[in-house]
């Protein structure tokens, strides 16, 4: 174990939201088994006034993991100092078997943690709790995320040893090697290219005709999840290069470093939230259709869609960004 | 969207006012607070300052230092071995380095004694350039003051001061004695053609693996010390020292979490008798409840910034009075400098995760509990 | 205007410290009216009070406002539909120590996400059409009575609310206070508002303003008068 303050803080942090977790759980259960509106009993009466509680809690626990996302990566990139062999935060993630499990769950949990608060706030719109069960029985399922999140994360920062020989990106971003990086790195920069283009323009798409049309939600769902891996496979494969001016430089970690002026952030940000909110379009059309929300839905869904497109479109401003300031010329 | 900025903003105002209203309550509160991140604060800006600094001091250090070993321990290294590593492709310089430990009876002080790598730095015959906290520690009366050494009773050796070190890099410099070869090796009784150790310095880093390889094939008996090496050992000593002392302030975060916790369930019959108004009057339990968050969102802010602030003047300005021997180590000669001020975002981040999450954390279900009081209970 | 139909309020519900406060209860109050409650203290007149309001659900029942079902609506929404419809002075008027005169009549809509000028600029009329406007900046423990309950009724009104709910207004005010209350009131009525309250004062159900006295006892309607 390494004692330093962020490593604390994100502990702290997780403690905190897995004590929540299974407590809105546990609440949960109880709401779904005594859960009745028609009824204006005390128990009744008591549940919906706790409804408010736990939801106010639970997510404030998501704000934080979306929070303690950014800042596990973030000092896992200033940790690498401490690894031999390490340059960047895969170096560190790579310091044991959990590094990598741990960031995965978070990254699963930012995801839930968003559609989550998109179902909590179109929930306190309707009149009759419409989503409130739905609501809950989805807390069960992120509760276990939430508390695998905690364990896998203190696994990792209390098998930390420094004098462990860890591996650095360039061994595991190469094409040369086997496995999912390395295929996403082998990828031909072009078919990369071509590739986020075509999610990109089935986003747009879709997109649009969710806000001229009304419709197309699911597939703009289905369209955003694309352009991620898409955009993923663009970074490792092609996007890096140009920030680092460097024809063999395929990290998608060392963008975030200072050298590059943190410019990792200025793609993964905007990525990331498009992406989120582009499944929350699809959420809301699958699950969000009671009398009360008739009003509610398509406003938030237009809404949605416009902050979403908002986001890969900054996405793509950066990306065209990086390959017009870059040095290096790849095709032509 | 207006009208949400402004409910917040009405919702604001009027928690200033409250917060205004019961005076002497809330400062008490804030006070307490910014004194429990005024010192986890310290501890971490102290701490970030200090791996700088050594960041610093190491930009300038060979990148290779190879040290001869006899049984184990560090031993002279003898001066031909300089003509072999020569040879090898990468290597831009290689120099033997002087430098040994002076014990002081006078004052039961370690002196670090050097000669400067760079000739041309190095003092005329006779005189020595002193680190900044020679002068204090050996009471010198006058800036140009001449040093005595006594290796032995009744031995006395003279040096005059050629020049005093000035205290930008003090961690590693503020006990340092640098000498010409000729001195050194006469004060120490040093046969010609030893050195300490050799430093090496190599342009590419990507090469230093490689080099380090070779070298040690070629010196199978030597030590090869990597200035990554030195450097991970410092980041390591000094966040682990962060991390302790920030532990400690665990336990003055958790007691004040039970305080605040308190505070927040034990509210004053005014302050009942407030939320059953405001909610019989129109006001939904999410208004008060986001009321509440105001309140603890401008009590927590001030909190950390007036604790944030101190901590950054006492670090800064005041050297860390309160708590510098814990995190910078024991010795008889402590380093007195000012650390070049900074604040880092990744350090800041953490600290609010810190300090603020436990609060929130503390008060939000005393909050909900006053807030879902029944807005009938005033007609009772 | 609000149609109350057999609504039964029981508090501490299947425990033994249960409480029949209302025992179906059917009534229909008409707009534009001033309607008095009365009957002696634990007659149910404050709970029947606070169900019309949207103050508290009844157990069993059902309320509705201009047609709307709102006994069944979430706590939240039971707000909104309060704020919307009524405004509210309590016997001891209940302001808010520490604050002005004007920042307690703000109160209402401070939630609301108003044009705080545009409220504020309402609220000093309303302060100045009941002759108090000249101690708009005045905290309220300074206020006498009289002053105490025109502050209270203006923050009533702040949101414009068709009706008014008052709970024992002249059970702290003189014989003269009593009757300047009365006539404010009927100049809110000739705003077009509907007027609600309980009262044991004899001065309140004789007068001439009030259209319908409707008295209870034990949780259950006694009688009408006209």
């Amino acid at each position: 174990m390494i004692l330093q303050t962020p490593i604390l803080a994100l502990l702290l942090a997780s403690a905190l939201a897995s004590a929540v977790a299974l407590w809105a759980a546990w609440f949960g259960i109880r709401l779904l088994q005594h859960w009745d509106l028609a009824s204006g009993s005390q128990r009744q009466l008591d549940l919906e006034r706790r409804t408010e509680l736990v939801s106010t809690l639970f997510g404030f626990v998501m704000l934080i993991e979306i929070a303690a996302l950014f800042l596990l990566v973030f000092n896992a990139d200033r940790m690498a100092a401490l690894f031999v062999g390490a340059m960047c935060a895969v170096g560190t993630f790579n310091v044991n078997g959990w590094g990598f499990p741990a960031l995965y769950l978070k990254i699963t949990l930012f995801f839930a943690a968003a559609l989550w608060l998109i179902l909590d706030r179109v929930d306190r719109l309707g009149r009759d709790f419409p989503l409130t069960r739905l609501k809950f029985a989805t807390i069960l399922g992120i509760a276990p995320l939430v508390l695998a999140g905690f364990a896998t994360e203190l696994a990792f920062f209390l098998n930390m040893k420094t004098d462990v020989i860890t591996s650095c990106c360039s061994k595991l971003f190469t094409p040369s090697n086997e496995g999912f990086a390395a295929e996403m790195t082998g990828l031909a920069r072009a078919h990369a290219l071509w590739l986020l283009g075509a999610a990109g323009g089935a986003v747009l798409v879709s997109g649009a005709a969710i806000v001229l049309r009304k419709r197309g939600e699911r597939l703009f769902a289905l369209a955003g999840a694309a352009f991620f891996f898409a955009a993923l496979t663009a970074i490792v494969s092609v996007i890096s290069l140009y920030v680092y001016d460097h024809p063999n430089h395929h990290c998608p970690f060392c963008l975030l470093k200072r050298e590059y002026g943190y410019f990792g952030y200025a793609l993964y940000v905007p990525l990331f939230a498009g992406t989120a909110l582009a499944l929350a379009t699809g959420l809301l059309k699958t699950v969000a259709n009671s009398d009360s929300l008739a009003g509610v839905q398509p406003k938030a869904i237009r809404h949605l869609t416009r902050l979403s497109l908002a986001g890969f479109a900054l996405f793509g401003i950066a990306v065209l960004w990086s390959i017009a300031t870059s040095q290096l010329i790849l095709f032509g | 969207m207006t009208s949400w900025l402004r409910r917040q903003r009405a919702l604001a105002e009027y928690t200033l006012a409250a917060l205004a209203r019961r005076r002497i309550k809330n400062t008490g509160l804030l006070l307490i607070y910014a004194m429990v991140i005024f010192v986890v604060a310290s501890a971490t800006l102290f701490a970030t300052a200090l791996r700088k600094e050594a960041e610093v001091v190491l930009a300038e250090a060979p990148e290779v230092i190879i040290q001869n070993l006899v049984m184990g321990r560090h031993d002279l290294i003898p001066g031909d071995v300089i003509a072999e590593i020569d040879g090898i492709r990468g290597v831009a310089s290689i120099k033997g380095r002087l430098w040994g430990y002076f014990y002081d009876r006078l004052n039961g002080a370690n002196y670090t004694l050097m000669v400067p790598l760079d000739p041309a730095m190095a003092p005329p015959a006779g005189q020595a350039i002193i680190g900044e906290s020679l002068p204090r520690v050996r009471e010198m009366p006058w800036e140009t003051a001449p040093l005595f050494l006594s290796r032995t009773p009744g031995d006395l050796v003279r040096f005059d001061i050629a020049k005093r070190l000035s205290s930008d890099s003090a961690l590693v410099s503020t006990d340092l004695i640098l000498l010409n070869e000729a001195n050194f090796r006469a004060f120490f009784e040093l046969p010609e053609d030893v050195y300490t150790d050799i430093a090496l310095s190599i342009r590419n880093p990507r090469e230093i693996d490689t080099i380090v390889e070779k070298i040690g094939r070629l010196l199978p008996n030597a030590r090869l010390v990597t200035r990554d090496e030195i450097a991970r050992t410092y980041q390591k000593l000094f966040s682990w020292r962060e991390g302790i002392m920030v532990l400690l302030a665990g336990a003055s975060v958790l007691a004040f979490v039970i305080f605040a916790a308190e505070k927040a369930s034990g509210l004053s019959a005014e302050e009942t008798r407030e939320i059953g108004i405001l909610k019989a009057i129109g006001w939904d339990t999410g208004d008060v409840i986001a009321m509440k968050l105001w309140e603890g969102g401008l009590v927590s802010f001030g909190a950390f910034l007036l604790g944030t602030v101190l901590a950054y003047l006492h670090v800064f300005a005041f050297d860390a009075g309160l708590f510098a021997s814990v995190l910078k180590g024991w010795s008889v000669i402590y380093p007195d400098f000012a650390l070049t001020p900074g604040i880092d975002g990744l350090q800041l981040t953490a600290l609010f995760f810190l300090t603020v999450l436990p609060y929130m954390a503390a008060t939000i279900v005393p909050i909900w509990r006053a807030a879902t009081a029944d807005p009938d209970q005033v007609m009772r | 205007m609000i149609s109350v139909q057999s609504v039964c309020k029981t508090y501490n519900e299947g425990r033994p410290s249960a409480l029949t406060a209302l025992d179906g209860i059917d009534l229909e109050i008409a707009r534009n009216a001033l309607t008095v409650f009365k009957g002696p203290s634990g007659s149910g007149k404050t709970t029947l009070l606070s169900i019309i309001s949207c103050m508290a659900r009844p157990t069993s029942g059902r309320v509705l406002i201009d047609g709307r079902m709102v006994s069944g609506l979430p706590e939240r929404f039971l707000t909104l539909e309060r704020r919307r419809t009524f405004g509210f002075v309590f016997q001891r008027f209940n302001l808010i120590r520490g604050l002005s005169v004007l920042e307690n009549v703000l109160l209402p809509a401070t939630p609301l996400g108003g044009e705080r000028r545009a409220d504020a600029k309402r609220a000093l009329a309303r302060l100045e059409m009941l002759g108090i406007a000249g101690k708009a900046g005045e905290r309220v423990e300074f206020l006498s009575g009289g002053e105490a309950q025109r502050a209270a009724i203006a923050r009533a009104l702040i949101n414009d609310p068709p009706v008014l709910i008052a709970d024992e207004p002249t059970a702290n005010l003189d014989t003269e206070l009593a009757h300047r209350f009365l006539d404010i009131v009927s100049g809110l009525r000739a705003e077009g508002r509907t007027v609600i309250m309980t009262s044991h004062d004899p001065r309140i159900w004789a007068a001439d303003q009030v259209d319908r006295v409707v008295s209870m006892r034990d949780g259950r309607l006694e009688e009408n008068e006209a």
